[in-house]
């Protein structure tokens, strides 16, 4: 198993600790040219996503972050290049926002859970088999969301919400999670907490994360590796916060301030060539 | 001198005239409630008028048809097709064509209904018929028009109590689904089928306005009451048997029509809910 070396302390990223190893590609983009209707967004992607690696992609709006993310997703074909899963059973889940599921829905949190059970044609089977059921009581208990598992999703608040999210995640045993602004509609607090909750997910159950982020800072805090998409100056920028915010094409968006406050560090966790 | 029988007397003796149309009120009101859960929860209400509209413009095209080109088509063979095509078209994308689905729902509406007074002017000894499919005439159904709905009825139900939980989680959640391999496009076709098939051949038998009732007061019903999904479409199941099978005996014993009467019985539910749901919060309250 290939895996990149030993990461060093890094005061931009914590979350990392200093002996932790990525594990194998779990996703290759190669060449890849995102886009609608054969007009490419920007400029050809190379990179790699490996287990254990948390992702954050940053981005004003319509930068082309949502495309690249569909385009992930297999919702869109690309515009050329390729798209390499790091081995053909390799499960994929994703996480919508908390308000991402409809307010009207009377589902409770356990039904929620159960359905990161579902895969391909398991429907089919009409009934949770009693391992699905354990599954999704285990997942409940790791995400410590069993107090709230016969709660309705709507009445739960923003963190109670993140966690059945979050236990879904795990009941889906993905090998490669994308989230979609997890953190939308969080407080700072639990915001930080959802970030945390996610490291320790890609760490320990040696997860690629992806995770499309608004807040810079916390992406910083937290992501091994940072990806910035600018359609307007064409740009595909993946790095460090340093390397991502420092770049001109960031600071043509965001200004120089992020620049300034990014810690120095050794360039880690990327694989973009 | 003999006393005249009661009402409900009169009600029993002449069972076999009602047996019909109360079994296809039943079919067809817990079949719809059944799928009212996904119009209403989708947000496709519009969806159904429009289809049911749709099923109506269908049937004056299968009378046109017969009466002026000499080929002859059966109603509930027009109604579902119409209502077949309805469904299609509403499920392509509308940006595509730079509408929202609320223009293309507005167009599909106003045509079909527009379309199927023109046709009906045309065809003046059939135009009971094209009211009866409009507001509804249940008061009797023929067995074909019942063998059909309930054929439609099985297979739905089988279909949808067996797919039951990819079909919540295509609709519920799609970008999920997709991603967990699930195959969201035919379970969407199989539910937008479903709706087009039932809504079709319920309109013929029943009329457009009870099925519109059906398939969306049943949900709003149930919904009201906040149980678990499954239990919302238990309860919205029999929301639409309720609104089928009641409405007939108020039109029977009080002498209205009975699509208006199973409207207005389906609409009653949803305030019986609301009652029942504010009476639960006020207990809980008090808790």
């Amino acid at each position: 198993m290939k895996t990149d070396e030993p990461v060093g302390p890094d005061a931009a990223n914590h979350s990392v600790p200093p002996t932790f190893t990525f594990g194998e590609p779990l996703l290759t983009c190669t060449e890849l040219v995102i886009g609608y209707n054969d007009n490419a967004m920007l400029p050809p992607i190379n990179m790699v996503i490996r287990r254990g690696q948390f992702v954050a992609v940053v981005g004003r709006n319509g930068s082309g972050k949502s495309t690249w993310f569909k385009t992930l997703l297999g919702m869109i074909d690309p515009v050329s290049g390729t798209i390499t899963r790091g081995h053909p059973e390799m499960r994929s889940a994703y996480v919508p926002q908390t308000s991402g599921i409809d307010s009207l829905l009377p589902l409770r949190a356990r039904e929620l859970t159960a359905w990161g059970r579902l895969r391909n044609w398991s429907f089919l089977w009409p009934f949770a088999r009693k391992a699905d059921r354990d599954a999704v009581e285990v997942a409940l208990e790791t995400a410590g969301a069993k107090a709230i598992a016969n709660r309705p999703y709507r009445e739960l608040s923003e963190g109670q919400k993140q966690r059945t999210l979050l236990a879904r995640l795990i009941a889906t045993e993905a090998d490669m999670v994308l989230l979609d602004e997890p953190t939308a509609a969080m407080d700072a607090v639990a915001e930080r907490e959802t970030m945390q909750r996610l490291c320790v997910l890609a760490r320990q159950r040696g997860l690629g994360v992806v995770v499309v982020c608004h807040d810079l800072e916390v992406a910083a805090e937290h992501a091994d590796v940072l990806l910035f998409v600018d359609r307007e100056t064409s740009a595909f920028v993946v790095g460090d916060a340093r390397t991502v915010f420092c770049h001109p094409a960031f600071r043509r968006q965001y200004g120089d301030e992020y620049c300034h406050r990014a810690p120095e560090g050794p360039h880690r966790g990327s694989d973009a060539r | 001198m003999l006393a005249e029988p009661s009402q409900w007397q009169q009600f029993v003796d002449g069972f076999e005239l009602f047996r019909d149309p109360l079994l296809c009120a039943l079919l067809a009101g817990g079949v719809l409630g059944f799928l009212s859960v996904y119009v209403v929860l989708r947000r496709m209400v519009f969806v159904s008028a429009a289809v049911a509209q749709s099923a109506g413009l269908g049937v004056a095209l299968a009378f046109y048809m017969g009466i002026h080109l000499g080929f002859e088509v059966e109603p509930v063979i027009g109604a579902t097709a119409l209502a077949l095509l309805a469904t299609l078209l509403l499920m392509m994308d509308p940006t595509r064509l730079r509408l929202t689905r609320e223009s293309l729902l507005g167009l599909a509406y106003a045509l079909s209904g527009g379309a199927a007074v023109l046709v009906g002017d045309r065809i003046a000894q059939e135009s009971h018929d094209i009211q009866g499919i409009l507001f509804g005439t249940a008061v009797l159904v023929t067995p074909e028009q019942l063998r059909t709905v309930a054929i439609a009825s099985i297979l739905v139900m089988v279909i949808h109590l067996w797919w039951y939980r990819g079909i919540t989680f295509a609709s519920f959640d799609r970008i999920g689904a997709l991603v967990q391999g699930l195959p969201v496009r035919l379970l969407d076709g199989v539910l937008m089928v479903s709706i087009g098939v039932m809504v079709g051949v319920c309109a013929r038998a029943l009329g457009a306005l009870p099925v519109f009732a059906f398939s969306t007061l049943s949900a709003i019903a149930a919904l009201m009451l906040d149980l678990r999904l499954p239990w919302t479409f238990f309860v919205a199941t029999l929301a639409g048997i309720v609104s089928g099978v009641g409405g007939y005996m108020f039109a029977y014993f009080f002498d209205f029509p009975v699509g208006g009467s199973q409207t207005v019985v389906a609409a009653m539910l949803v305030g019986l809910a609301m009652g029942a749901r504010a009476l639960i919060q006020l207990v809980q309250r008090a808790r």
